[in-house]
């Protein structure tokens, strides 16, 4: 008789499979006809049909375990009540900043993972995509007829979720350690490493997406870095506008990173990076749903940029995504600096107590 | 629990009965996985589906009847409204103007507004209203405590359940102390009006002291449940838990197994080419 677990994990893995084959061909990547931006057709989808294939996958285990045991158990068993606690305090944390703090400083920045990231460092990736499921259903379901609910936050417990596993994953990795008094020479080829990976990401894996912003035969990677390059429909200045725009928030991003590399801490530029990774990861897999679910609209500021793009030509799925691709790094990165400026203030002590706390930031600190 | 209760004290029996939410009408009585299920399942069928037609439907057979039954029709009008006022606009505003079609109804400047993009703005809006008046019905006519129990009773570890509850608690009072915060730092020269970079900088000051609060307020809590046994295995009986009967459950699973179908309809008609590719 095999263990009711092998069971479960066995119906998880078939049914996650299933779905993603599902998803693979409804997203059209065995389409004949090649995109004209030479990137594979649906490859745009694929991230987001892998999300969902492993939520179906989670579910399945879900279901299999109801059947046998009549419970559900097994996955908060794992969690230690400190866990549990700062659980249930990092979802208003997500609900509540991401509110006040964008509205106080009017700043296109949303902060609604924060608390999401904070467990996932602290406690572990199944810790922290527990914590951005249950923060997104419950904001929608939980907390539905209050002035804090919002009805609209539940298709994105995926990304949620997603956002909460790589941070996990990252935490385990220690990329949020602070490294303060760096040799000058390390510190440098921190920084080359940094600007050689990000960069080989925006090329191979952002650029091909802007393709169809530029005039056929001159690709993105050749000469349309800036959005500046005359387009088929667009009037140039509105694609000026959005350029300032982001450089502008670029900027001060930048003049925040000067300030605490003048301590010469090496964990800076690690986060930053893992930031923009996440970020260009979540980009891909909440451009869809919003495109999908809400017509690609998320009623803030950046909608601005999902008109510029559509105006320039691109396509709806298109334009969520090229908006995404610079909004979410952006504000992922800000996240990310933001935690491991808090996490380098909370003692070791405190962090220790947690499952990941001790691996995620180390042992030398307050 | 009735045998229980015949050997309670009569102050007993009055705090039990004051566990239970206020139910008005029979809408509210209903168990509350039915009404979310009747919630998730509106939602998932007029996005699923799609269209003009399901939305209506939907929305005058199913959403708008029911609140009426529970008494809370003009509440869920006015704040479903209110929640989708900021998306709605945006969806009017970019999906008209922007969006690429053929058929040109009138120019503002270098923007045309085009049929496609009136009825694309049309079906989006149709049915983000449909979606926020199911979920606004779902929190109006449902107490929280009274899903979370219903949770606990049918399997979910309370330790997920107390979770959820906790969180739905701690939102009031954040929200108190962020503000509190953000005076406090005001009156100490923070600058929420000037540049980007000082606005940037201003993140730390106010997000820092409600995330550094928060982690004390975990330690403390911790302790406190542990010293109540929250961690020790077993059973848990509740004092009170809301009713089922057969017949929401036959309707819970007979949603479920529509909208599953209409999922499977939609995806196989997609795939045959009948229906036209994601938008």
């Amino acid at each position: 008789m095999r263990s009711p677990v092998v069971v479960r994990g066995l119906v998880a893995a078939l049914a996650a499979l299933a779905t993603a084959v599902v998803g693979v061909i409804a997203a059209g990547a065995f389409d004949p006809v090649p995109a004209p931006n030479g990137v594979p057709p649906g490859s745009n989808l694929l991230m987001l049909v892998l999300a969902i294939a492993l939520v179906v996958g989670f579910v399945a285990y879900a279901a299999v375990e109801w059947a046998q045991t009549r419970r559900l158990d097994s996955i908060a068993r794992q969690f230690s009540t400190r866990t549990i606690v700062l659980m249930a305090l990092a979802i208003p944390l997500n609900i509540v900043l991401g509110q006040t703090v964008a509205s106080a400083l009017k700043l296109p920045v949303y902060l609604d993972s924060i608390g999401t990231i904070l467990v996932g460092v602290l406690a572990g990736p199944i810790a922290g995509a527990a914590t951005g499921i249950l923060s997104n259903i419950a904001w929608t379901f939980v907390l539905a007829g209050t002035p804090f609910g919002s009805p609209f936050a539940w298709p994105f417990a995926i990304v949620a979720a997603e956002i909460g596993f790589v941070a996990g994953l990252f935490g385990y990795a220690g990329v949020f350690r602070s490294r303060p008094n760096t040799p000058l020479p390390r510190l440098v080829a921190g920084i080359g490493l940094a600007v050689v990976l990000l960069g080989a990401l925006a090329w191979w894996g952002v650029l091909p997406f802007y393709q169809d912003l530029c005039e056929p035969g001159r690709g993105p990677r050749q000469l349309c870095f800036e959005l500046l390059s005359p387009t088929v429909a667009a009037d140039p200045v509105f694609l000026t506008l959005a350029a300032l725009a982001i450089g502008l928030v670029g900027l001060g991003l930048v003049a925040g990173v000067m300030r605490l590399v003048r301590n010469r801490d090496l964990g800076v530029i690690v986060t930053l990076a893992a930031g923009v990774i996440c970020g260009i990861v979540s980009a891909f897999i909440a451009a869809p749903i919003a495109a999908l679910v809400f017509g690609g609209v998320t009623g803030s500021g950046t909608d601005l940029l999902v008109a510029l793009f559509q105006q320039a030509g691109s396509d709806l799925q298109q334009a969520v995504l090229q908006q995404s691709l610079i909004s979410d790094p952006i504000d992922k990165a800000i996240t990310y600096l933001l935690v491991f400026t808090l996490l380098g203030a909370v003692s070791r002590r405190q962090a220790a107590r947690f499952p990941q706390g001790e691996r995620a930031l180390g042992t030398d600190g307050p | 629990m009735a045998q229980a209760q015949r050997s309670l004290a009569p102050e007993d029996v009055e705090l039990l009965a004051r566990l239970a939410p206020a139910a008005p009408t029979a809408y509210h009585r209903l168990n509350p996985l039915t009404k979310a299920t009747a919630a998730a399942g509106v939602t998932l069928a007029a996005i699923v589906l799609g269209g003009y037609v399901v939305p209506v439907a939907l929305l005058i057979g199913v959403v708008l009847p029911s609140a009426a039954a529970a008494g809370v029709l003009r509440r869920v009008a006015r704040l479903s409204l209110a929640a989708s006022a900021p998306i709605l606009v945006s969806v009017v505003l970019v999906s008209v103007f922007t969006r690429a079609g053929t058929t040109v109804l009138f120019e503002i400047g270098p923007f045309d507004a085009t049929l496609e993009g009136v009825d694309f703005a049309a079906r989006i809006t149709l049915r983000l209203v449909v979606v926020a008046m199911a979920l606004v019905l779902f929190g109006l006519t449902t107490d929280p405590r009274s899903l979370v129990a219903d949770l606990e009773r049918r399997g979910v570890a309370p330790r997920l359940t107390f979770a959820i509850a906790a969180a739905l608690e701690a939102v009031p009072a954040m929200v108190e102390r962020t503000r509190a915060v953000a005076a406090a730092q005001r009156a100490r020269g923070l600058d929420t009006e000037g540049s980007v970079g000082a606005r940037l900088r201003g993140i730390r000051p106010l997000a820092g002291p409600v995330v550094l609060s928060a982690f004390a307020e975990v330690e403390e809590r911790s302790l406190a449940l542990e010293a109540r046994g929250f961690g020790r295995p077993g059973h848990r009986e509740p004092l009170w838990t809301p009713t089922d009967s057969p017949g929401q459950r036959a309707a819970r699973w007979f949603v479920v197994a529509g909208v599953a179908a209409a999922l499977a309809a939609v995806l196989v008609a997609q795939a045959a080419g009948v229906l036209a590719g994601l938008p």
